[in-house]
């Protein structure tokens, strides 16, 4: 045991253990050995910025970065010119960060700083690229979201309700009217204000060596000099009961996304108290997920479903948690996959109900100490590679974390107790006040029934155990208290605008 | 899943010339008595590894007739548990463990993966050995993960791009296997509640020693290792029968459909031919896949002409990838305004034309190669990304060899050969055209 203990202290240093912050604006995480380097530019500057009717402005302006011209190259030259060094760049804007990114081999650092710095530092803006990224936005929002994922499209409006009238109240990459306001002047602006030299930080990782970071500090020094004034922390409105914004659209299953503010970001005890009682309620796409184990293992309902402390942005897409999109404000969110229409006020009850049972209940010992030995271990899967302990540096530093938050976390889960993480679940999380996003069709039907508190009987095409038919009893009448007029119907073509 | 089939092309693609050796990493590999190949791969990763088991299984050999889409069904049955450690009890060891594990599931395989703390190497292969050998669940059971299965298809079915996929098989072929998705035809998933006698049936047939590749990368003694693969898995009894893959007879004609979308989107179009199966001797299957890069990559003619200068398509690319039995060779397009559908496949088209006469440049021929080189170094940067990098290949051929042989072809491919690959696979007889528009 003794020896477990060492080698996995061992191991929690070997991967989380050396980085490095010298410099208040500088984040490096050297590994000697690797044969590569990766870059993470990090500009303080997000959706958050977006002027009012321009949202979607920083993620343009980050498009616009990553796939266009330079006054030295067309974008198809660089493309030429990154092609045999199997190397690229790119840029990528959340609510509150910006990471100018790059990876590339040692052997082709030479050939390859040159178009990477090129690229921030002396972008054309041509209306050519402009227009094309313009476009492909405008067609994510118009058609993709609103009808390829009907997910990604419950978990949208559930942040656009959740902040709305604030900073975060659109989604990064912006709204109809506002991208189509932008104008390729408004992208040059934007950049010349927030691309400055007193806005960013420089990220680096893996081989690189002392030279590479006086290079690219002289070369950032040429951004200007403006100042940027720092933007404060969303205010939004207290959430009063359950709120629901039903989507109306030919779908051939529901998807439901509901959630509420939580005052309370990753660093402090509390924050991993919580994340224990968040793994074991809903563990992104693990099947150790409560949720998951009660609606889709025991009753076939759906593909899975999961909470969450912190945004995570397309999850359909990954395992491990993303770097690089911080937020000041989070929500806890609860993310059931589509379900058969049928059963969509059944799956909903189901839910809250089990949210309540873990708030009034709070974790048993067993359950705790599974989970905490659970995401000893696990947490060392969030970041395997150099780029993505980078990634993870650079949050620490957003977050004011001294030290790295995945060793803290693994430090923590053998500090906190059970009545460390049931205080913290009594705390922050509850199930009265919330907005619930649902994605459906003949929505007035179903507002008919929320607001009536109608039963919802479930019948399985197939036989279920008597322990989970006896549960159903309980849950098809579980009584939530719904005020209609806090149900809000709204037509996916208009979303977004 | 272009980018994927490139990165896995690049990763293999290297070092032959410099090392004489494609892959970095020295292997141990050996086959049991029962027929189990088994790959081990130290590398410096402190305390981790992964564990790969490659079942040499996909929607390929669903050759009964009802029964699509069980060897995807079947991936997720395997998460039910045995009598020693029934499902919960699984799901709990494994949670205590913090692995990181999943599965999915191709046309030609289907593969289960964990990542992990190096020193629960044991613990790990206890479960897995176990479950590979003596799964068992419920009839209940079964039912009930097939309802999370529909619920799959229906998450997955609100994306063009599944209706597109769906479309392009069935029209293109008449009798292989291929002619459905991985998910299977929706039909049969509605009835796979009923088929629980024929799941048993099923993993008596395929989940056999001699039908499987186990793969283990990471900070482990492959001595010590292999010692405790044969502890746990040299029990366990062959018996895999080659399934009767029906053939797919020889396309003699254009094929064209259009589908409509439920939801709205821009058109896209998939231009198909049929190719070869993978086979290590036909040097062509190698050409083509060079081929897709330089004819529809992003730094080809086609790219820059509809992508950056005329903006006509949101995108275009290519997939010129390998299967076990012969496949389709595939470039698709996302078009902004359906007006101009009929130019861009006729752009495309002309591409593949213009190179059955014209030689593909050779620097631009070096240039991928140094590319893949960097690539190849690149993404070797943890456990999970070597052991995820291989199954395609030991799918194919269950010897590491095979990636050696495989680039030692690449690396002398010629312009000519390009053009002979182009002629031999892009003819009009054996092509098939698909269109979605979207539906309101």
């Amino acid at each position: 045991m003794f020896k477990k203990i060492i080698s996995l202290l061992l191991l929690a240093f070997l991967l989380f253990g050396c980085s490095n912050m010298k410099d208040e604006n500088l984040v490096l995480y050297p590994v000697k050995d690797d044969p590569t380097i990766s870059f993470k530019i990090w500009f303080k500057v997000g959706s958050q910025n977006d002027p009012k009717g321009k949202e979607g402005l920083a993620a343009l302006t980050a498009g616009l970065l990553s796939e266009g011209a330079t006054k030295n190259n067309s974008y198809d030259q660089i493309l030429e010119k990154l092609f045999p060094l199997a190397a690229g760049y790119s840029c990528n804007s959340s609510v509150e960060m910006t990471i100018f990114n790059g990876r590339v081999h040692k052997d082709n650092l030479d050939e390859y700083y040159p178009i990477f710095i090129d690229a921030l530092l002396n972008p054309a803006f041509k209306e050519e690229d402009f227009n094309r990224i313009k476009q492909r936005t405008l067609n994510y929002l118009n058609t993709t979201l609103k009808y390829s994922s009907d997910e990604e499209l419950g978990k949208a409006v559930l942040y656009n309700d959740i902040f709305d009238g604030t900073t975060y109240g659109h989604i990064t990459i912006g709204t109809i009217s506002g991208i189509e306001s932008i104008t390729i002047d408004d992208v040059k602006e934007f950049y010349n204000k927030y691309y400055s030299k007193n806005n960013f930080v420089i990220g680096l990782g893996g081989g690189y060596d002392e030279a590479l970071i006086n290079r690219l500090k002289n070369d950032l020094a040429k951004l200007n000099d403006l100042q940027v004034e720092e933007i404060g922390k969303p205010q939004p409105e207290k959430i009063d009961g359950l709120n629901f914004t039903l989507i109306e659209k030919e779908a051939p299953a529901t998807a439901i996304s509901m959630g509420f503010l939580i005052d309370l970001v990753r660093g402090s005890k509390e924050w991993y108290a919580l994340a224990v009682a968040n793994s074991w309620f809903g563990e992104h796409r693990n099947s150790s997920s409560h949720l998951y184990q009660i609606i889709r293992e025991e009753r076939g309902l759906n593909y899975g479903d999961y909470s969450y402390i912190e945004n995570f942005p397309n999850g359909g897409s990954y395992q491990m948690p993303p770097t690089n999109v911080p937020r000041r404000q989070q929500i806890f969110e609860i993310w059931i996959r589509p379900v058969p229409n049928e059963t969509r006020q059944f799956v909903l009850r189901t839910a809250l109900r089990e949210l309540q049972m873990l708030v009034d209940n709070g974790m048993t010992k067993e359950d705790f100490e599974l989970t905490r030995n659970f995401l000893k271990k696990y947490v060392l899967n969030f970041a395997k590679t150099t780029s993505s302990r980078l990634g993870y540096a650079i949050d620490d530093k957003f977050y004011g974390i001294d030290g790295s938050h995945l060793e803290l976390f693994r430090k923590m889960m053998d500090e906190i107790t059970l009545e460390d993480v049931n205080n913290a679940i009594k705390k922050h999380l509850q199930y009265d006040n919330m907005k619930i996003a649902i994605i459906t069709k003949d929505a007035e039907s179903f507002k008919n029934n929320l607001a009536a508190n109608t039963t919802s009987p479930i019948e399985y095409s197939t036989p279920k155990p008597e322990s989970v038919l006896e549960e159903d009893k309980n849950i098809i009448d579980y009584k939530l208290n719904i005020d209609q007029n806090k149900i809000n119907i709204i037509q996916v073509e208009e979303l977004f605008k | 899943m272009l980018k994927k089939l490139i990165l896995l092309f690049f990763i293999f693609a290297f070092n032959m010339n410099a090392q004489n050796k494609v892959f970095p990493y020295d292997y141990k590999q050996v086959t049991l008595d029962n027929g189990l190949s088994v790959v081990l791969i130290p590398m410096n990763s402190p305390g981790l590894a992964s564990y790969y088991t490659i079942v040499r299984t996909g929607s390929r050999d669903e050759v009964e007739e009802g029964k699509t889409g069980f060897a995807h069904f079947f991936e997720h049955m395997m998460f039910r548990g045995t009598e020693k450690y029934p499902g919960p009890v699984r799901d709990s060891i494994v949670t205590s463990l913090g692995a990181d594990g999943n599965a999915y599931t191709t046309d030609d395989r289907t593969v289960y993966y964990l990542s992990f703390a190096a020193e629960d190497m044991e613990r790990i292969m206890e479960l897995e050995s176990d479950r590979f050998q003596f799964l068992k669940y419920s009839e209940q059971d079964f039912q009930t993960e097939a309802g999370a299965v529909y619920g799959e298809y229906r998450k997955n079915i609100t994306n063009p791009f599944m209706v597109l996929f769906e479309t392009l098989h069935s029209t293109a072929f008449d009798k292989h296997t291929y002619r459905h998705t991985t998910m299977g035809f929706v039909e049969d998933i509605k009835i796979m509640p009923q088929q629980f006698e024929f799941s048993k049936k099923f993993f008596n047939m395929f989940y056999r020693p001699d039908n499987i590749v186990l793969l283990i990368v990471g900070d482990i003694d492959t001595d010590k290792t292999l010692e405790m693969v044969k502890q746990y898995y040299g029990n366990w009894k062959s018996g895999y029968v080659q399934p009767d893959i029906p053939l797919e007879p020889k396309q003699n004609g254009l094929r064209e459909k259009e589908v409509k979308f439920q939801g709205r989107t821009l058109p896209l179009i998939v231009i198909s031919h049929k190719g070869d199966a993978f086979d290590i001797n036909n040097k062509d299957i190698f050409a083509a896949s060079l081929f897709e890069d330089l004819a529809f990559g992003e730094t080809s003619e086609i790219y820059k002409k509809l992508v950056l200068n005329e903006q006509k398509v949101q995108f275009v690319s290519a997939d010129f990838g390998f299967n076990r039995d012969p496949g389709l060779l595939s470039v698709y397009s996302m078009i902004k305004n359906e007006n101009d559908i009929d130019y861009v496949k006729n752009e495309i088209n002309s591409t593949l034309e213009k190179y059955k006469t014209e030689l593909v440049d050779s620097k631009k021929l070096n240039d991928l190669k140094k590319r893949m080189k960097y690539s190849f170094l690149m993404n070797l940067d943890s456990p999970s990304s070597v052991a995820s990098a291989l199954p395609t290949y030991l799918t194919y051929v269950p010897d590491m060899k095979i990636i050696d042989q495989m680039f030692e072809v690449i690396d002398t491919i010629t312009p000519e050969d390009i053009k002979n690959a182009v002629n031999k696979y892009f003819g009009e007889e054996q092509r098939t055209i698909v269109t979605l528009k979207g539906g309101m």
